[in-house]
Formats: structure tokens, sequence, C-alpha cells
């Protein structure tokens, strides 16, 4: 048994520690990773006597390069429903995600380029095998339009180890009300870094608390969405969009739940109105509750494997006011109920199952949806 | 207008303020090393204070002994597991009968899932040993949004003291 003559710790600070942890082969200072997500869905929305639709809904590849243990480029390229293809509706190919970090201090990363908005869950994790459900929450495209993202700068880090903080709090590109519509809500009025116009700079942040098996988080969006148009105002801050989110994870034992909740204004909703002729609403609010049953840990409690079973309720309204001059349309109180199954052999690849009932305050449209998809990460 | 001016004065306001705040922790770019006051302060609040030690050369690896004046209090070793797309550089601490008295994240790297780093995580492997099954799920609960760091520090884990036991039964430690 080698041994090295007895050191006081003191000294042993002094010397480079290097030396100890260099006991493990050390990653290459300089380095490219490689990783991707995905899925595949099967959706019939017209009863099983009719065909139902197949997609490869996503195709995304993660691509990062270390330059140093301080300085990370992250990025993310997806593919929307295989091809893309000129005079074709569907078809996307979208950076996702692209940003450099700059480790200050565990407190401290400074990041910029093109940032996830880090408001409620899916926003930022939205992997196949981390959510229930063949496709992602319709909360999740219609009140957070998901994937939201825009180019800026921010900084990221944990508050306190100790007491389970974290924060990320990024100054991005604003939002369009040109883009706004009363069914659609934000969701056309995103930029996504694609020639994006900084006429409003937005703020956007996350506080978040965890504990094992618990995670509680508040986040907001707050910024103009006039983009200099002199019909609603050239002010930074004209047509202010504010966004308030709580949203909360629980996992115990066999059972896991989750919920999210928004509350968002729309300043000026009238002016937006009469100058693109829409009908935004002037808040929009709602949220989920889902619960899941993992059956295998019922059965076979030191089973690796997971059978999820899960009931998600969804129910929220475009226009839960409105401006003055605006009628309220009752289909846009929207309720969707899914019931499904998921099956993970392991904890990054997935098989699901769902049928999901979506209805309005009109009945109007109403529809029923069974789906099934595969997904993974890695 | 005279309120947008206002507003167009306070942006790069706002941003010398942040960049006044990051200057001074701007580190050498280039290190590559678990910071040896990080490493210290977090033994002494393992072990306490008045710590020596001598490194074991085992297989390559090395591995602390741990003591204050003749009493042995335990070993301790540094290593790295590979999350997403960064190591994540980690301590595990035993006592004398290898039974783990605490882990600690030395440094972490990773875009999310810092919550590894969480006490309240990190506690969950005190009294545990290689004969436990150390699986998120079972005896380790995860975190929402930080899957892959709690797998992989959890896998980690399991590996050193799994080793750290191996050792043991040939003799060697």
């Amino acid at each position: 048994m080698p041994h090295r003559p007895t050191i006081a710790l003191s000294m042993l600070a002094a010397m480079t520690a290097a030396s100890l942890a260099a006991q493990e082969p050390e990653a290459p200072a300089e380095r490219t990773t490689i990783g991707g997500y995905g899925e595949v869905h099967y959706t019939n929305r017209s009863g099983l006597r009719s065909p139902g639709e197949v997609n490869v809904k996503r195709f995304v590849v993660f691509l990062s390069h270390t330059f140093s243990d301080r300085l990370v480029f992250r990025s993310e390229l997806e593919l929307e429903d295989t091809r893309l293809e000129g005079g074709e509706d569907g078809g996307e190919v979208a950076l996702e995600q692209a940003y450099l970090d700059y480790r200050l201090s565990d407190a401290a990363t400074l990041r910029t380029g093109l940032v996830l908005t880090p408001v409620g869950i899916i926003n930022e994790v939205h992997e196949p095998p981390t959510f229930n459900g063949v496709a992602r929450p319709q909360f999740d495209r219609e009140v957070i339009p998901t994937t939201w993202r825009e180019i800026g700068v921010g900084m990221v880090g944990s508050l306190s180890a100790s007491r389970g903080l974290a924060y990320r709090v990024y100054l991005v590109s604003g939002l369009r009300a040109d883009g706004f519509g009363g069914g659609t809500g934000l969701r056309g009025g995103r930029q996504g870094g694609k020639e994006a116009s900084f006429a409003n700079p937005s703020l956007t942040g996350r506080l978040e608390w965890a504990r094992p098996g618990l995670k509680l988080a508040g986040s907001f969006w707050y910024g103009g969405s006039a983009n200099q148009d002199t019909l609603i105002g050239t002010d930074s801050f004209d047509a202010p969009v504010l966004m308030l989110a709580a949203d909360a994870r629980y996992d115990a034992g066999p059972l896991s739940f989750r919920g999210v909740v928004v509350r968002a204004t729309i300043g000026d909703a009238a002016g937006i109105n009469q100058a693109y002729g829409t009908d935004v609403g002037s808040r929009i609010q709602g949220g989920y509750l889902e619960g899941a049953v993992n059956l295998v840990q019922l059965l076979q409690p030191a089973a690796g494997q997971r059978l999820l079973a899960f009931a998600r309720h969804e129910r929220y309204d475009l226009h839960a006011a409105v401006p003055a001059g605006t009628s309220r349309n009752q289909a846009y109180a929207r309720r969707v109920t899914t019931l499904g199954l998921a099956y993970k052999p392991l904890w990054n690849v997935v098989f699901k199952a769902d049928y999901a009932i979506f209805r309005n305050r009109a009945g109007a449209g109403e529809d029923e949806a069974l789906a099934l998809g595969v997904g993974y990460q890695f | 207008m005279h309120q947008s001016e206002r507003r167009s004065r306070w942006l790069p306001g706002g941003l010398a303020a942040l960049l006044l705040v990051a200057l001074p922790s701007l580190a050498p770019l280039a290190a590559q090393s678990v910071p040896a006051r990080k490493l210290l302060a977090s033994l002494e609040r393992v072990y306490g204070q008045g710590l020596r030690a001598d490194s074991i050369a085992l297989d390559g690896a090395t591995v602390l002994r741990v003591r204050r004046n003749d009493s042995v209090l335990g070993f301790a070793q540094v290593r790295d597991v590979m999350g997403k797309d960064q190591p994540i550089t980690y301590l595990v601490a035993t006592d004398t009968a290898l039974v783990l008295r605490d882990i600690d994240i030395l440094v972490y790297r990773e875009a999310y899932g810092g919550e590894v780093a969480y006490e309240a995580w990190r506690k969950q492997f005190r009294g545990r040993d290689a004969r436990d099954s150390l699986v998120v799920g079972r005896q380790i609960r995860g975190i929402s949004g930080a899957t892959i760091s709690v797998n992989a520090v959890t896998l980690g884990v399991r590996q050193a003291v799994g080793q750290l036991a191996e050792w043991r039964r040939a003799g060697r430690l």
C-alpha cells in the first residue's frame, strides 16, 4: 500500500487539487457533445372508422461545444413534421436554442443568445419522456406559447444550495402584437429570434424552490408588444404584456402530480384589435392539473421500469376578459381532459397512448382524439 | 416621450451594473480543477476542523485517509461523473466502516440540474453504503427538471462506494 507522508489539510489545499481529480479520466478541456430527442405520433381525431394520421412530430439534435471549463455553447436544432418543402403547409426547421454560457460562479452564469422563456414547466423541459400525453398539453400551446424562445442576455444560477433556491432572469426581444389572435392568444406574436425586432425589450424570469420530490416555481414575462407601430404606440413598453405563472411538481412513491396556473394581461387590447382587426382578449388565464400513478411500482416496488396511468384536466379562457368593443367568444373558454398510459422501459425512452376530450363553453367544434406515440432523449 | 427616454437611459445603466457585478468574479478561463479551498471547506464541514490527510494511491485513483491527531475519521474521494454535456465533480466522504457521511458537489457545470448540490437532496446519501441500492426512485428521490444530473450523481456515488468496498475486501484500504 504505497502511502504518501501525512500532510495537514491546509497544505493539501495549497497542493493543486487537480491531482486529486486526476484519478478519473478527465474529459479534455475542449470537446463537442451530441444528443437529441424526438417523438413520433399517431393521432386520430375523427373516430376509429376513419384513418388516423402519423407524423414524426419532432426530431431534435442537441449540439454543444465546451470551449473551457467555464465557457460552453449549447444548441438545439429542430425538424418538425419530417420535412420542409416549398409551397406546402407544415414542416419547420428551427433553432430551438442557441446560447453561450459563461459560468462565473455557482451563483451566476451569464447566458447570451437564443434562450427558452422560463415560464411554466413545458417550455423549458419538453423532452418527450419528461411529460405525460402524446402531445404536449394544449395549455402549453395556447396559453404559454411553447416553444417560446427569444434572443437576449441574462443570468442563471443557484441562490442558495442549502435553501434550495435557483433563479433565471433574461432581457430578451419582445412579443409583437400584430401576431396576437383571439383564439390563438400570444402564439403568433413570438419572434423566435428570426430577424427579431428589439423595439420592445422584455424581461422574463423564474424563481424555483426544490427539495427531493418537490419543485415549486414562480415565473413572469413583462414587456411591450407595440413594435413601434404608430397605431398602438412607439414607446418600448407600449401595449404591455404581463404574464404571471406558478407551477408545482410533486412525486411521492408511485404517485406524481404537476400543475400550472397562468394569468396574462394584455394592455391596450382594444387598440390592438382596432389596429389589426383581431379579437384579442385583455386577459388570458387558466391552468391544468395532472396526476399519475406508477402501476409497476404498486405491483413490484423493486422494478426499475415504469408504467404510468395519468389523468390531466386543462381549463383556460383566452377571453377571460375582453376590451371594450370586442365581444366575448365562449368557444375560447376551453377544457381538455386527457386520460392515458406511458410505459418507460428506461427513464429516457417512452411509449405513450392517450385519449383526449376537447370541450368549450360554446359547445362548438368539440372533438375527441386518440393518440399513440413514442419518444426518446439522449 | 420623456418617459421612453428615461427608460433608454435606464437600460445601459443596468447593463453596466451587470458588468460591474460580473467582472470581479472573472476567474481563469482554463481552470479545470477543483478549487482547493472548496474541497477543504467541504471536508471540514463533514469531519470538523483540524484535519490531516494522507493520500493512498490505488489502481491509479487517489483516496484520502482523513484523520485528526492519531485517529482515522474516514475516507474521501474526489471524482467526476458525466452529466448531459459536462463532468460533474463530486466528493464522497465515508467513515472508517465505509458508510457515507456525506457527498458534496464540488464543481457543477451543466445548464440545468444544479439541484443536485442542494443539501436536501445530498443528505439522502448519509448513512448509506455499498449494500444499499442507491437507485433513483428507490432509496434516492429525484428532482423534476434535474433528472440527468440526479441519475449521473447517484450512479457516480454508487460506483464510488462499490469501489471502496472492493478495496476493503481485498485488504487494501
